[in-house]
């Protein structure tokens, strides 16, 4: 079995029948998919599968021999973020990190698909993340700016000083 | 996993010399329901089926005939006319009703905690039959009977009559994760009959057949209903609850029915 | 300070979102054993027989652990404070919930370590099990603690929790209405998306490196050091990224069997659970049982309160005596009552043991509390803004455990929510503050209550 892993192609060792999220975690070392049920019940999984959001943890690694995964290592790196991963950091999107992953990749395919940026719309395209942390509103409002759609309300109960980033914070995107 | 025979078949005829009699096999669609049963254990197949491409997805239409292909995913019947489109929509989210199946939704475990199959309520309220193979050779049969006995069989797929009014009736799910606690569908043929089905009731989705004969009343069709199934407690609702509401589905989707 | 107001990027946010943060999960240590438990079947047994031989000798198995390896077996989440050991880190002659902890193995996989546990051989004999604690007092219950139905080590041995403050027999004689309610909230589990997980590494010099998603990392250690009986110094904790805890976290869970096993086995162990281990078998918030009697006038002063509370502590007492304390504290809530009589207890029952959850012991007193205002409020016919702002904390009040507030908070507060749903209030209310009561302010049932906050 072969899989194209964020652009690269990659014999596949592991037995047929097992996930496709073992084999990323496990064989290849991609841990940004992470095992949060491993039942389709949280979306900590997802990863696109020929530019389809899918959920690593209900697909055999043989359903999708030949398949191209994208993995958030695939979106974007540190110094060259993609516009989902730089809303999700400046929207305060991710808290703990273990569902943004997930997430990302969600609506990164929102975007893809000419997602309008509606928060209803949003909201049904995440509707199977599970986020403990933040309570969804940040994360929403971060898809809905990536979207260019429109700014919510919400945001005026952010602190607002008119500076870009005040104080020097290591990890800060320019 | 050692032993482990999988077996891609590219066309439904290898599908079905594949499958056999079907003993000691894993048939896997989607494999929504099947892989968390492998990952946890419940599940060590020795051989197992993949269906991808076994060239058995697509809906297609004869007249007023309609023909699903058992791996057709749940999403492309969203769009479909009540009961059909709005059950499918309701089942899981979006990114789940793009792998998951028709045909897994029909051979979906049973059991009060097991997944159920929400579309086979809707399916049965639209009077479906099903084409399968496996032990006996190739068969059609009344989608209820195939759900009585699903042992040996390989769903190929699942054909209807489009119906000249549907309607759909269910409890809210607090999460798209949450089963339907119970829904109802309901179809009026061509030829005037009505048939009324709910899913979320112990065992597989039934025929509610009871309220079928007083359809002309919404209320007294309700009233009627609860002697048709029979109900069990789970994660999702009380036996009690589920008593108590199949009434007022039934009306409710008697009464879309009749403004449809 | 400048941070002050300003918008601060997070210092993980860029990791998070580029998928690049190393959660114990994502930790790579090559040789790595799974790790699967054998836990009971049962909520309440004895244990007849364990037979672990078969499964040792199964291929890809290389240890497996019962309360026979355990070097101290049974500690305490709170021993450093005195509070007694209750619950062993495996089971030993009984189990006392289902999905508690009888055996551990480490196999190069998950399913082979599965297929080990399932050749244990178990044999229990199953007791009556004890689920809702008004029955636990009962003489005919099912006895489920080696201490009794209830945990009996407060200061002086007592069985209970107490507050006595001022005269709640005088406060009952002068009252115009009792108001009574029950209140019981439900156990809740934390659902963090990581589930408990704990990577053990065996290093060279003997020494332990321990990744552990624990909300408290000293804490952990302690716990790890004291059931392996070994000096802090012999191990190394690496923790800080958590993938989310809500106070599920704060037991240890995984840490101390993973490194038994890697001790026994030599070899790197991860330990990763299962959603359905997370939720069956992780510690809860406990399930709670209060009744409260107030003794109210008819204008809305609250004279005295009586109340009973029976805390589910689950199987095992961890952190549930604390939770209790800390639950008497808050049991007036944001509001000031000068005669108590409050009585609390930490049940046993044959649940899975309970924990702390964001505001551990104090939620559930506030969601009784605060139910109850609204109750007095509807029995009186008054409203129930003004009855809370009438009985609020006012600078000099005193706390039930005796704290007098120097900076209470609860008028101003109550007066926000008020303009933010639009709450029309009477002039002398919404003039209201947290000064001390003094003068006409001071209702007749607070005089000699008051203490000096300048004393604090
Ligand atoms: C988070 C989550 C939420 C869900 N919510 C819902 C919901 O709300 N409503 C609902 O109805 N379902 C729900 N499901 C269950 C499931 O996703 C759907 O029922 C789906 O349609 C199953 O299809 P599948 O192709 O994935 O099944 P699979 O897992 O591939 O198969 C399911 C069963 O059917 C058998 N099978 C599959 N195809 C055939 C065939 N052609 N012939 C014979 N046997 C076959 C398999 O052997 C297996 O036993 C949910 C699942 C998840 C993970
Ligand atoms: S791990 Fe795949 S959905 Fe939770
Ligand atoms: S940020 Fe913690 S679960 Fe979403």
């Amino acid at each position: 079995m072969r899989l194209t892993v964020n652009g690269i192609e990659r014999g596949i060792e592991s037995a047929p029948l097992t996930p496709l999220l073992y084999v990323l975690r496990e064989e290849l070392g991609i841990t940004s998919p992470k095992a949060g049920c491993q039942q389709g019940g949280c979306g900590a999984c997802t990863v696109l599968v020929d530019g389809e959001a899918r959920r690593a943890c209900l697909l055999a690694v043989a359903a999708v021999d030949g398949a191209e995964i994208t993995t958030v290592e695939g979106l974007g790196a540190p110094e060259a973020l993609s516009a989902i991963q730089t809303a999700f950091h400046e929207h305060y999107a991710a808290q703990c990190g273990f569902c943004t992953s997930g997430m990302l990749i969600a609506a990164h395919a929102y975007l893809e698909h000419g997602g309008s940026g509606e928060r209803e719309s949003i909201q049904e395209t995440l509707s199977g993340h599970v986020c403990r942390c933040t309570g969804y509103v940040k994360i929403i409002d971060a898809v809905a700016a990536a979207a260019g759609g429109e700014i919510t309300s919400r945001q005026k109960w952010l602190p607002q000083t008119g500076e870009e980033s005040p104080v020097e914070v290591p990890g800060a995107p320019a | 996993m050692t032993g482990l025979d999988v077996l891609v078949p590219s066309s439904p005829e290898e599908a079905v010399a594949a499958y056999g009699d079907g003993d000691g096999v894993t048939v896997i669609a989607g494999g929504t329901i099947v892989l968390p049963e492998i990952t946890y254990g419940r599940l060590r197949p020795s051989k197992a089926i993949l269906l991808k491409d076994a060239g058995l997805a697509g809906i297609t239409r004869d007249g007023s005939r309609v023909t699903i292909g058992a791996t057709t995913p749940v999403v492309e019947l969203t769009e479909l006319p009540a009961p059909i489109g709005p059950c499918a929509a309701n089942v899981a989210d979006s990114e789940i009703r793009a792998q998951g199946t028709v045909g897994g939704n029909l051979c979906a475990g049973i059991g009060p905690e097991a997944p159920r199959g929400d579309l086979q309520g809707a399916l049965l309220a639209v009077g479906a039959t099903v084409r399968t193979g496996g032990s006996g050779g190739e068969k059609t049969q009344p989608l209820e009977e195939f759900l009585a006995d699903r042992e040996g069989k390989l769903l190929l797929d699942v054909s209807y009559d489009e119906p000249a009014a549907g309607a759909f009736a269910s409890l809210d799910r607090p999460h798209t994760h949450d089963y339907t606690a119970l829904a109802v569908s309901a179809a009026r043929a061509e030829d005037g009959t009505t048939r009324l089905a709910v899913s979320g009731v112990a065992g597989h989705a039934v025929r509610l057949p009871s309220a079928e004969a007083k359809a002309d009343n919404p209320q007294a069709a309700g009233e009627a209903a609860a002697g048709d199934a029979t109900f069990a407690d789970d994660a999702l609702a009380s036996a009690w609850y589920r008593g108590q509401t199949l009434p007022v589905l039934v009306r409710r989707a008697l009464t879309q029915l009749q403004e449809a | 300070m400048k941070a002050v107001g300003a918008r601060l990027p997070r210092y993980d946010g860029v990791a998070h979102v580029t998928g690049r943060t190393t959660f114990v999960d994502d930790v790579r240590v090559p040789g790595t054993l799974w790790v699967k438990a054998l836990r009971s079947p049962a909520h309440n047994a004895d244990i007849k027989r364990l037979d672990t031989s078969k499964a040792e000798a199964m291929e890809g198995v290389h240890a497996i652990i019962t309360w026979q390896d355990v070097p101290l077996l049974e500690y305490g989440h709170l021993s450093a404070l005195g509070i007694p050991a209750d619950e062993p880190l495996l089971a030993k002659d009984e189990v006392r919930y289902k999905g508690q902890p009888i055996a551990v193995v480490a196999a190069e996989d998950e399913t082979k370590a599965q297929l080990a546990v399932e050749a244990i051989e178990l044999d229990l004999e199953e007791k009556p099990a004890l689920f809702d604690v008004r029955k636990a007092f009962d003489s005919d219950a099912p006895v489920v603690h080696q201490w009794g139905n209830w945990y009996t080590h407060f200061e002086d041995e007592m069985d209970r929790r107490q507050i006595r403050k001022g005269s709640i027999q005088e406060a009952f004689d002068k009252a115009d209405v009792i108001v009574q309610g029950v209140y019981r909230p439900a156990a809740i589990e934390h659902v963090p998306l990581e589930t408990q997980v704990c990577q053990v590494v065996p290093e060279a010099d003997g020494r332990l490196t321990i990744y552990s998603c624990t909300q408290a990392l000293y804490f952990s250690m302690g716990v790890v050091a004291a059931h392996l009986q070994v000096p802090l110094n012999r191990l190394k904790f690496v923790g800080g990224t958590v993938g989310g805890g809500f106070g599920g976290k704060v037991d240890t869970a995984t840490e101390t069997m993973c490194s038994l096993l890697a001790l026994k086995s030599g070899k790197p162990i991860k330990w990763r659970w299962t959603r359905e281990e997370e939720f069956l078998c992780s510690s809860t918030r406990a399930p709670w049982h209060m009744e409260i009697a107030d003794a109210v006038t008819k204008d809305g002063w609250i004279l005295g309160r009586k109340m009973l509370t029976l805390h589910d502590s689950g199987a095992y007492s961890r952190f549930s005596p604390y939770g209790l304390t800390k639950h008497s504290f808050h049991h007036t809530g944001a509001y000031t009552i000068p005669n108590l009589e409050f009585d609390g207890y930490v049940v046993y029952t044959n649940r899975v043991p309970t924990t702390a959850m964001r505001g551990f012991g104090v939620t559930s007193v506030s969601f009784a509390v605060e139910t109850h205002m609204n109750r007095i409020a509807k029995e009186l016919g008054l409203d129930p803004f003004e009855i809370r702002l009438k009985n609020a904390n006012r600078i000099g009040d005193t706390s039930p455990n005796g704290i007098v507030y120097t900076d209470p908070s609860t008028v101003p507060t109550i007066l926000a929510v008020a303009d933010e749903l639009g709450h029309e209030l009477p002039a002398d209310y919404r003039t209201m503050s947290s000064e001390k009561r003094e003068g006409e302010l001071l209702p007749e049932h607070l005089v000699g209550q008051l203490g000096n906050p300048e004393d604090h």
